[in-house]
């Protein structure tokens, strides 16, 4: 639905322009609304917008040290996740952003004191279990006997396990933390009380930063481009592809085949709206026929009965979760199901910011539920009160079902995507999003 | 009759039907001359006449372009060709076989519509399609009844296998009624080759016959055939017509009540089953509404086909009759859907030999669907449409949308779903597994 996208890449666009002439609490609440109406939608234009805002708050809200910049990052993150909490990627530019801090800030510490990073345990490393497990009953009493409500414990109670500490010695050495050290700004490594950034380190950590942002912007507007240049490999000649809603990533690709390949390329096009304008994809269609392509739009909900005949599948995601599920258009999950029963290869095409560690404990909750005046009219009386409609506009796609995915760092299998997690975000941003605010 | 051999008598039924037309058309020509027609002959030939007129008055407006000559449609009901092809074979065939009547006038608004249609994707070109015969192409010696029947099948006003074969056979004993055997030959030998083949194959042109209408058809020709050479005529038409509604009342009437009191008897009577069906089978609908008058307390999740949204109405009927109903108006979140059903009920179009469920497109995914979380697919169908046919995909017998056939938009009509994914077929006959299907069609030999 072209005209949709574009209404819709007008308003990031509007977005992105008011950043400039408002004060950063102003931008940041029209994005929450925006991202609440859905004026923002799609892993793409979130993924801007959060790197946008985020680079705002690095660049423009008050901090003094590491940790306060952490937590102004995180709170805002935490807004904008709450503000759709089904667009995974605005955690993942989050957490990026709050690795990239960590990491510039240690880098600098690194630098400045290099007698306190060498016998303190390193960033990287976390409060060590026995630690963490005094911590926890400790905060356990101190919670009950005060009223205020508990705070979720750092991400040690996950992690801490796989990361032993190096020696008795450290075991020994590491004195339990206070009571009120309970946030994971206090484990950030940055976060030594020797460190107090001066100005000019301060400086030079905002700059840092605000580059790391600039990557990751750039970053996203590449994934395309590189995800594309593997379509060659994976489409072959006289193939029958299969592509479900495409999206412009998908579209890349499909076209980039198309420049050195015959094949047939059958597209499931999204089902008819009440107000939906007719002929879909047309420009996609009209660029693949020039390129010598037969294109035939499928209008079946089920596309079970076509699979016999298609080699591939190709889907664009929207999201790809921990486990390897993949969060995609409604529909997408029946046709990788379909392909499943006769064996046809299903391709997931994905940005690697689209890649979260975080993994739903029910799929039913990353299904977004959409508007049901799209196929039902209000004006339909007995239909709208006999009638329950559920009009799911994205959905997960189980994890067996996926063959590979394609990101712009390659291809990969199922299992090679979390350590591609473990490159891209920090373990102990990986609950940023549930973390209370205990800091002040 | 060999049994074994049914499919391949019909194909042999239908090309034989095809040379018989010609040569009907042909015989008529110089019979004219000397045997007087009889009243009937001219009457219906008046009508068909009138019918041809008003036709013609209406090709100016939009219509589905006349596809092919009868002659050729006996084979296109399966694996037809390319369309093209008949197009060009189109007009010259149709104008050698037509009859006075009806050539002139078919002749100048023919070329018009025909190249505007763009074709069938090459990948799917070996499918069926319903074609739809302008009035003016038809062979003359069609019906009158079966003319219009055949329009409705084409714009798919009857599309269920159920119905169009009920509406078949009603039209037939028409056709059998309005015959009168020539002089000098018998009912059991005249009608089926002369009277019956025309029709058949003009409603195959309109649309290919479902598997129902070829098990009927072939029961009716054996009916005639066992019809003493003897007989009067009118006994013998009226032997006729009554096995022909009983038939009817048998095959279809009484089995899909019995099916319908069957599938509600399923649902548990304690309440909180949830029935999850798709898109929308008057089978279905009837069971469901029956077990609501039964007083059963269930509700129903209703996915429905995004592209052809027959679900709504079903809905809305179910949702008046005071079941709770919830609305999923495509398969998006389907498993979840299915998470919080506890069975499935579908209807079956029709039934192959190796227990694959020829269904509306899209029913397949969802058994499957079903089936990955172990759940029970019930599917409901009539024996008549049971075919001693094998398929294993959904591409070897399936039709293509007469509506969406181009490049731009296209659609399969059904889907074949494997006898893996259904529990449970319910039938006339009573509670089967899919893989029964080939006894239960030993059985019906028998009867």
């Amino acid at each position: 639905m072209p005209s949709v996208s574009s209404g819709h890449a007008l308003d990031l666009e509007k977005f992105l322009k008011s950043l400039k002439g408002q004060p950063l609490e102003a931008s940041i609440n029209s994005l929450i609304s925006l991202l609440k109406r859905r004026q923002i939608k799609g892993s793409e234009p979130c993924a801007v917008a959060t790197a946008h805002i985020l680079l705002q708050v690095v660049a423009r809200s008050k901090w003094h040290d590491v940790d306060s910049l952490l937590i102004n990052v995180s709170r805002t993150g935490r807004k904008l996740v709450d503000a759709q909490p089904n667009e995974l990627v605005i955690g993942n530019i989050v957490r990026r952003v709050l690795g990239l801090i960590r990491d510039e800030a240690s880098e600098d510490r690194g630098d400045a004191g290099d007698e306190s990073a060498s016998d303190a345990p390193t960033p990287t490393d976390i409060v060590p279990p026995a630690a963490t497990s005094q911590q926890w009953t400790t905060r356990r009493l101190d919670s009950a006997n005060s009223a205020a409500p508990a705070a979720r414990p750092p991400i040690v109670s996950s992690y801490s396990s796989i990361n032993p500490p190096k020696s008795l010695f450290h075991l020994l050495s590491t004195s339990p933390p206070a009571d009120g050290d309970v946030s994971p700004f206090r484990n950030s490594g940055a976060s030594t009380p020797t460190w107090r950034g001066n100005s000019s380190q301060i400086h030079a950590l905002r700059s840092e930063v605000i580059d790391g942002i600039e990557e990751i912007k750039d970053e996203i507007s590449q994934v395309d481009d590189q995800i594309a240049a593997s379509a060659e490999v994976q489409i072959h000649p006289g193939d029958l592809v299969l592509v479900h809603q495409p999206s412009t990533t998908v579209e890349r690709f499909i076209l980039r085949a198309a420049q050195k390949r015959k094949f047939t390329v059958l597209i499931a096009v999204a089902p008819p709206r009440r107000h939906s304008a007719e002929g879909q994809h047309a420009t996609f269609r009209k660029k693949l026929s020039a390129a010598g392509i037969t294109v035939v739009n499928v209008m079946n909900g089920g596309l079970m009965a076509y699979m016999s005949r298609v080699n591939k599948v190709i889907i664009g995601a929207r999201a790809i979760v921990a486990t390897g599920g993949v969060v995609a258009d409604a529909g997408a999950a029946a046709i990788a199901r379909a392909a499943k029963e006769q064996g046809t290869a299903v391709v997931v095409l994905s940005g690697v910011y689209k890649l979260s560690p975080e993994s739903p404990f029910d799929e039913s909750s990353l299904i977004e539920w959409g508007d049901s005046s799209t196929f039902v009219s209000f004006a339909d009386g007995p239909l709208v009160s006999g009638a329950e409609i559920r009009t799911a506009l994205t959905e997960l796609i189980q994890p067996e079902l996926v063959d590979t995915y394609i990101t712009n760092l390659g291809t990969h299998s199922r299992d090679h995507l979390s350590s591609l997690i473990s490159d891209h975000y920090k373990r102990e941003d990986a609950d940023f999003h549930i973390w209370e605010e205990a800091e002040p | 009759m060999k049994e074994h051999h049914k499919k391949d008598q019909a194909q042999d039924q239908q090309k034989k039907g095809a040379k018989d037309q010609s040569k009907a058309a042909a015989a008529p020509a110089e019979g004219a001359g000397e045997k007087k027609l009889s009243n009937a002959e001219l009457k219906k030939k008046a009508k068909e006449e009138k019918a041809a007129r008003r036709a013609a008055a209406k090709v100016s407006q939009p219509q589905p372009p006349a596809g092919s000559a009868p002659g050729q449609a006996a084979e296109g009901a399966k694996g037809g060709k390319p369309k093209p092809k008949q197009q060009q074979d189109g007009p010259q065939a149709a104008g050698s076989q037509h009859g006075k009547a009806a050539t002139p006038r078919s002749a100048a608004p023919m070329p018009a519509p025909k190249e505007a249609k763009p074709s069938v994707p090459e990948c799917f070109s070996h499918l069926a399609m319903a074609k739809g015969v302008n009035l003016t192409q038809a062979d003359k010696d069609v019906h009158p009844a079966v003319l219009m029947l055949g329009q409705q099948m084409s714009t798919m006003a009857i599309s269920d296998s159920t119905t169009r074969l009920e509406a078949t056979l009603l039209a037939f004993k028409k056709v059998i009624d309005s015959y009168t055997t020539p002089h000098g030959t018998t009912l059991s030998r005249h009608f089926t080759s002369h009277v019956l083949n025309p029709q058949i194959v003009y409603l195959t042109a309109c649309r290919p016959m479902c598997f129902s209408m070829g098990n009927a058809i072939r029961w009716l020709k054996l009916q005639i055939s066992k019809i003493d050479i003897d007989m009067a005529d009118s006994d013998a038409k009226k032997l006729l017509c009554e096995a022909i509604d009983s038939f009817i009342h048998e095959r279809i009437t009484l089995a899909d009540v019995v099916i319908v009191s069957t599938a509600a008897d399923m649902i548990s009577p304690d309440g909180g089953d949830v029935i999850l069906t798709y898109a929308h089978h008057h089978l279905v609908e009837r069971a469901l509404l029956r077990a609501r008058a039964d007083g059963k307390r269930f509700r129903v999740i209703l996915v429905d086909d995004p592209f052809e949204r027959v679900g709504l109405a079903h809905a809305k009927t179910l949702a008046a009759a005071g079941i709770p109903v919830a609305y999923a108006p495509d398969l998006g979140a389907l498993r979840t859907n299915l998470q919080e059903a506890t069975t499935v009920l579908v209807a079956a179009e029709a039934m192959f030999s190796n227990g694959a469920m020829y269904a509306r497109a899209g029913t397949c995914d969802v058994a499957t669907a079903a089936f990955d979380l172990g759940m029970r697919v019930t599917a409901l169908c009539e024996t008549i449409n049971f075919t001693e046919r094998v398929s294993i995909d959904s591409l070897t017998y399936n039709e293509i949308d007469p509506e969406r056939n181009t490049d731009e938009e296209f659609r399969l009509l059904f889907d074949t779903t494997r006898d893996k994914s259904i529990s449970a077929v319910v039938t006339e006959l009573g509670i089967c597994s899919a893989k029964s299907v080939p006894a239960i069609l030993r059985k019906l030999e028998e009867l």
